[in-house]
């Protein structure tokens, strides 16, 4: 079996020390595979003189030459024949370009059982059916943002009794649908199954607010849960306290803060990051956080802030094995009272400016785009 | 927050005031009521004088923190408002008095009733506008913009407190963007629009104005420093200071040098030798903003990564940058101390015209005052509106034009009464 095929079957999810060996050669494995495939990979690495055999050690990955994700937005980049692509999935494009990132049944496969360890490991498997109410759109066959379908993927954690979108398909693109939502609400808090919700946190948090504002209160059935992907984007502003969050949350619903589960990832970096019942995000063994300095592109200590460079071997099909997102944030050092030991990440949010103040023309426009 | 005829009333009441506008607008037309200037001046004077005495410093300390604006230029900004300075607004941008010419009385009036779209970009920049509709002397509309914080009203209602005249002239509606149907109403309503923002809310303006509307357009702007090889070392100096203090995002702001050359290895050495002076000044400079940094950062990294395919040559350290680009088209740059160096010689200026209604300032750079006036000569028939020196790209002046025309102008007509 593969380093990589090893390495995703762990159970060893947050104890990174048990792993880094293994980690390193599924690095360097997924490396090689992407250089040998594809030519503008390879021709980054070149051009950086590295090759996939300089990857031995922990240290190494530092050197090892990232892409950001703006690259995949312009750049289509794959290390396998397109006809070997299972699922060609596209970012959210909050900003209005797309990062294309293909995966083939290898790589899929791979993913697959980390989430199965990762689910086992947060208790998100269930026997009990559900009612799913999902915070996005129904995937259709035009529809290839990974939230689309990792939430959909997500509604397999428990056998689904039903499903119901907020985001439906107008004639004029997705339009959210409220009265529906509130009408599922009203369904499950009356059902005997379980409820979970699916969704970006802004749609939540708005939704709850909404109905804690009409003096809606619902007891949802034991095991209900509130789980959240995708980030907060453009309302970043709006985000509240997480605390006034869970305060929410069991005022309206009645569901409990360690019912309340918030996971990170990218399509660019689809590694599942779940938050622990202290609501960090630790370190999987399926990834490595590399925090850097803006200004140097070197690695900062732990615990200072930085651009967060994600590191995986899961794709091989795309050369996203060390991806720079367009994030600020923190790697802080375990131990966690949960018991992970992995250090956890806090993103602390975009690149770019938070007040856009500027009267050069398109200046507004480019400073709202992610990068 | 709206103010209506000089009192304050909540957002709730805002459908209810729209539907009375009109109405409340016609009977005050009726009464021929004119505004006097004079009563313009003194409110302003006034509370400009208050804000120098520190009145208002909870507001203003922290916008001079955020774009790092001295006590010299906030004093300079406040001269604006003193009656010192819109007299001199006044005279510079207003003909005097009437005039009489072949049995003609040629007078000027306001335009009428002017509606301010105002960005959001500048806490002060919606009641500013609304002051120089007043000067013109007509009744302002002003919808404020997303995110206002308030101190439009704020002002406004402290002008019209020192000058209780004012009150039937201003009209401060919350109305956001969406709800184009009110907006129409009040454009319907008015005689010109006056509107601030970049391509898409001038295009917006125009898409709902009828024919018979003004539009007033302060639309976003670039700016850029045309430079010949001799140009001095002092020079580059003073324009990178400019640069490192508004961070480019003024349209008045150098986004980019245009040098006098078609040689990609003179344009490679001019890129190199600004890099040195750049990296220099901003060393003693506030240092840019952290997540613009860091955007930037990415940015360059992302230029690296394509540089086999554009050819850039690109220069970076401590968060600056100056890409050397092969083409000569005029572009917004990275901003907060990114800069582009495009060659483009004289003889190709002309080109710049493509970017008609973008253009706006542009310094000259070069020892040879001869050069220097044949090439503002150039830049000013392509359709650029201010040349300076590379230090004075951002300077404000009391009645300095306005993207290339005067506001007071703009917002008042001409009216030939002939003698018979």
């Amino acid at each position: 079996m593969s380093s990589t095929g090893k390495l995703f079957r762990t159970r060893h999810i947050y104890d990174l020390s048990k792993t880094d060996d293994l980690f390193v050669s599924s690095v360097r494995e997924t490396c090689n595979f992407c250089y040998r495939g594809c030519s503008d990979y390879k021709r980054i690495l070149d051009e950086a003189g590295f090759s996939p055999d300089d990857i031995n050690t922990m240290d190494d990955l530092a050197d090892l030459p990232f892409i950001p994700t703006l690259y995949f937005k312009h750049h289509t980049l794959t290390s396998v024949p397109e006809r070997k692509l299972f699922i060609k999935a596209t970012s959210s494009g909050t900003s209005g370009t797309m990062s294309r990132i293909g995966f083939d049944l290898k790589s899929l496969l791979t993913g697959a059982h980390m989430v199965i360890n990762v689910g086992r490991y947060h208790k998100l498997w269930s026997i009990k059916p559900t009612n799913y109410i999902i915070f996005g759109y129904q995937p259709t066959k035009t529809n290839k943002t990974a939230f689309s379908k990792t939430a959909y993927g997500f509604t397999f954690f428990a056998p689904a009794k039903s499903r119901t979108f907020a985001l439906e398909m107008t004639g004029s693109g997705y339009k959210l649908n409220w009265d529906r939502v509130l009408k599922a609400m009203e369904r499950c808090a009356r059902s005997k199954f379980p409820m979970r919700t699916i969704g970006f946190p802004a749609y939540t948090y708005f939704l709850l607010k909404d109905m804690k504002a009409k003096g809606i209160r619902y007891k949802m059935p034991k095991g209900s849960m509130i789980t959240m992907g995708g980030g907060w984007k453009q309302f970043y502003t709006e985000q509240p306290d997480k605390k006034e969050f869970y305060r929410l949350v069991k005022e309206v619903l009645d569901i409990d803060e360690d019912h309340i589960i918030e996971f990170f990832g990218a399509v660019e970096h689809p590694i599942l990051y779940t938050d622990c019942r202290c609501h960090h995000f630790h370190v999987p063994a399926y990834g490595r956080v590399i925090i850097r300095d803006p200004d140097t592109m070197r690695p900062v200590e732990n615990g200072k802030i930085g651009l967060v460079n994600l590191i995986t071997p899961m794709v091989r099909s795309t050369p996203v094995v060390s991806v720079m997102t367009d994030d600020l944030g923190v790697l802080h050092d375990g131990p966690c009272s949960c018991g992970a030991k992995s250090p956890w990440l806090e993103i602390i949010g975009r690149v770019g400016v938070a007040d856009i103040v500027t009267c050069a023309a398109g200046g507004e426009e480019y400073l709202k785009e992610g990068s | 927050m709206i103010l209506y005829n000089g009192k304050i009333y909540g957002t709730e009441m805002q459908q209810e005031l729209l539907e009375r506008l009109p109405g409340d607008l016609d009977e005050f037309l009726k009464t021929d009521t004119k505004l006097d200037t004079e009563d313009v001046i003194t409110a302003c004077d006034t509370l400009a004088a208050r804000v120098k005495n520190g009145d208002f410093d909870d507001t203003v300390k922290p916008f001079l923190e955020t774009f790092g604006v001295s006590k010299k230029q906030f004093d300079d900004l406040l001269y604006l408002f003193s009656r010192d300075g819109l007299q001199k607004k006044i005279q510079t941008e207003l003909p005097d008095g009437e005039e009489i010419i072949d049995n003609f009385k040629r007078t000027r009036y306001p335009l009428g009733i002017l509606l301010h779209i105002a960005a959001g970009n500048l806490d002060v920049l919606p009641a500013y506008s609304v002051t120089e509709g007043l000067l013109a002397g007509n009744i302002n509309i002003l919808k404020l913009p997303m995110g206002d914080s308030g101190l439009s009203v704020k002002l406004l209602s402290e002008m019209i407190d020192i000058c209780p005249s004012l009150a039937p002239f201003i009209y401060v509606f919350d109305v956001p963007s969406t709800e184009t149907e009110s907006i129409m109403k009040l454009a319907d309503l008015s005689d010109g629009i006056a509107v601030w923002g970049g391509d898409a809310a001038i295009s917006a303006a125009r898409h709902f104005a009828g024919v018979n509307t003004k539009i007033i357009a302060w639309g976003h702007k670039l700016s850029f420093a045309y430079c010949e090889p001799d140009c001095t070392d002092d020079e580059l100096r003073e324009l990178a200071k400019g640069i490192c203090m508004s961070n480019q995002t003024l349209c008045s702001s150098c986004q980019g040098i245009f040098l006098d050359t078609d040689s990609d290895e003179e344009a490679d050495s001019f890129g190199e030798r600004f890099f040195e002076i750049f990296t220099e000044v901003n060393a003693s400079s506030r240092p840019a903003d952290y997540g613009m940094r860091a955007k930037n950062a990415i940015n360059i990294y992302n230029e690296r990564l394509e540089q086999h395919d554009t050819k850039s040559r690109i220069f970076s350290r401590d968060g600056i940058s100056v890409i050397v680009r092969r083409d000569s088209g005029l572009e917004l740059s990275y901003m907060y101390r990114s800069v582009w160096v495009k060659k483009l010689p004289m003889d190709k200026i002309h080109l710049l015209h493509k970017n008609k209604g973008h253009l706006q300032t542009a310094s000259v750079l070069t020892a040879d005052p001869e050069k220097k006036k044949k090439i503002s000569r150039i830049l000013a028939n392509t359709g650029v509106v201010r040349i300076t020196s590379p230090g004075n790209m951002s300077r404000t002046v009391p009645g300095e034009a306005h993207d290339g025309t005067y506001a007071l102008r703009e917002y008042s007509r001409i009216v030939e009464t002939e003698f018979y």
